[in-house]
């Protein structure tokens, strides 16, 4: 664009009728003509603010916020990928406990050879290996790692999980 | 497939002008898991879309927050993003929806305080005539204590069309609004800041303006 095409475009400019195209070209003169940025921003102060070039983003700080959105994504998906496997687990355990539970109490209620129920007996059996606790494992797709979450029959909210490199465990 | 296909090309670094692969490429390949390729257009859109927000909130600090805060949410809501639109519209949309988000949250002690540190920058500042700013660092100081005089729908508006140069048609996507809207906005934005420079920094208005 030359400088009298820019003066004689300034007020359409502020009209915003000009095509993109036109537009663009109208702002790339303001930014590289000094004197046509002069004369446009002396008609209309604010012509300022699109008189300056976009600085450059500073690397490190997009490389700073890169990883840490990227930090934030993988923290989801793996709450994500753990929340419904520990929903199934809480609900099989529900299930198992029930169906022990009305099986005690059928025995109970009609076996009257012995008091103790057997469940009660297995569960303060010293010679038997304590059982072991729940095992939920998830794989992290492109992480390198799988994920194993544990708990016991007395603390079903509150789990551990174990970060682990595969490698590791072969 | 698609996957190994982006890990045999080469991804655009910040600043690059290789164009091989497009965001929506990025974003079919990040919505099958491809943590890569959401990492790419974080490092393409992060700093313009700073920059923006910036201007809008007037704080750079927090701006950073605002901007990983929409990439998550972008990542979040993947397979909302319709594809004929730009994907940096999209994320300009998320983006200045927070910033706005935010600037309602403010408390008038954070603007009382903002007023204050005016007064000592215009007192030790140089004083020049507008058409003399230098870069956008000038320019960005003094939109700074401007844009509070602003709605904060101006306030986008203003900053996608006439600052970062968005077309209208991006810039109503982003806002939710029609195009004519989008003018409105700008137009009314230009008076208020004109009223607005020639109320609280005559000294930046041309020498056969001031008062």
């Amino acid at each position: 664009m030359q400088c009298s095409e820019f003066h004689d475009t300034l007020e359409q400019y502020l009209d915003d009728v000009l095509d993109e195209s036109r537009r663009e070209s109208f702002r790339g003169h303001l930014r590289a003509c000094p004197e046509c940025r002069s004369w446009a921003i002396g008609v209309e102060p604010t012509m300022v603010f699109a008189a300056v070039e976009a600085p450059a983003p500073n690397p490190d700080r997009v490389a700073a916020c890169t990883a840490s959105v990227m930090a934030q994504i993988r923290q989801q998906r793996l709450a994500r990928d753990l929340r419904p496997r520990r929903r199934r687990w809480l609900a099989a355990a529900a299930a198992v406990l029930a169906a022990v539970v009305g099986g005690v109490g059928w025995w109970v209620a009609h076996d009257d050879r012995s008091p103790v129920p057997a469940a009660a007996v297995e569960a303060f059996d010293p010679s038997g290996q304590p059982p072991l606790p729940p095992r939920v494992q998830v794989n992290m797709p492109g992480e390198g790692v799988r994920v194993y979450q544990f708990a016991d029959d007395e603390d079903h909210d509150t789990a551990m999980y174990y970060i682990v490199n595969p490698a590791l465990e072969s | 497939m698609l996957r190994e296909r982006l890990r045999t090309l080469p991804r655009t670094l910040p600043g690059s002008s290789d164009r091989t692969m497009d965001d929506r490429d990025y974003v079919e390949a990040a919505r099958e898991g491809d943590d890569g390729a959401f990492a790419a257009l974080v490092q393409r859109h992060s700093g313009g879309l700073h920059r923006a927000v910036a201007r809008i909130l007037a704080d750079e600090s927090e701006a950073w927050d605002v901007v990983q805060l929409a990439f998550v949410r972008a990542w979040q809501r993947l397979d909302r993003y319709d594809p004929k639109w730009s994907f940096a519209t999209w994320l300009y949309r998320i983006g200045t929806n927070l910033a706005i988000d935010v600037l309602r949250s403010r408390s008038s002690r954070e603007r009382t305080h903002r007023a204050g540190s005016e007064h000592h920058l215009r007192v030790v500042g140089e004083v020049r005539g507008a058409s003399d700013l230098a870069d956008h660092r000038e320019v960005d100081w003094l939109l700074d204590r401007l844009v509070e005089a602003l709605t904060p729908q101006q306030r986008r508006a203003f900053v996608l069309r006439e600052i970062e140069g968005m077309d209208t048609a991006e810039v109503a996507q982003a806002l939710g609004c029609s195009a004519t809207t989008v003018r409105n906005h700008v137009f009314q934005a230009r008076k208020t800041l004109r009223q607005e420079l020639e109320r609280r920094f005559p000294e930046y208005l041309p020498r056969a303006k001031r008062g």
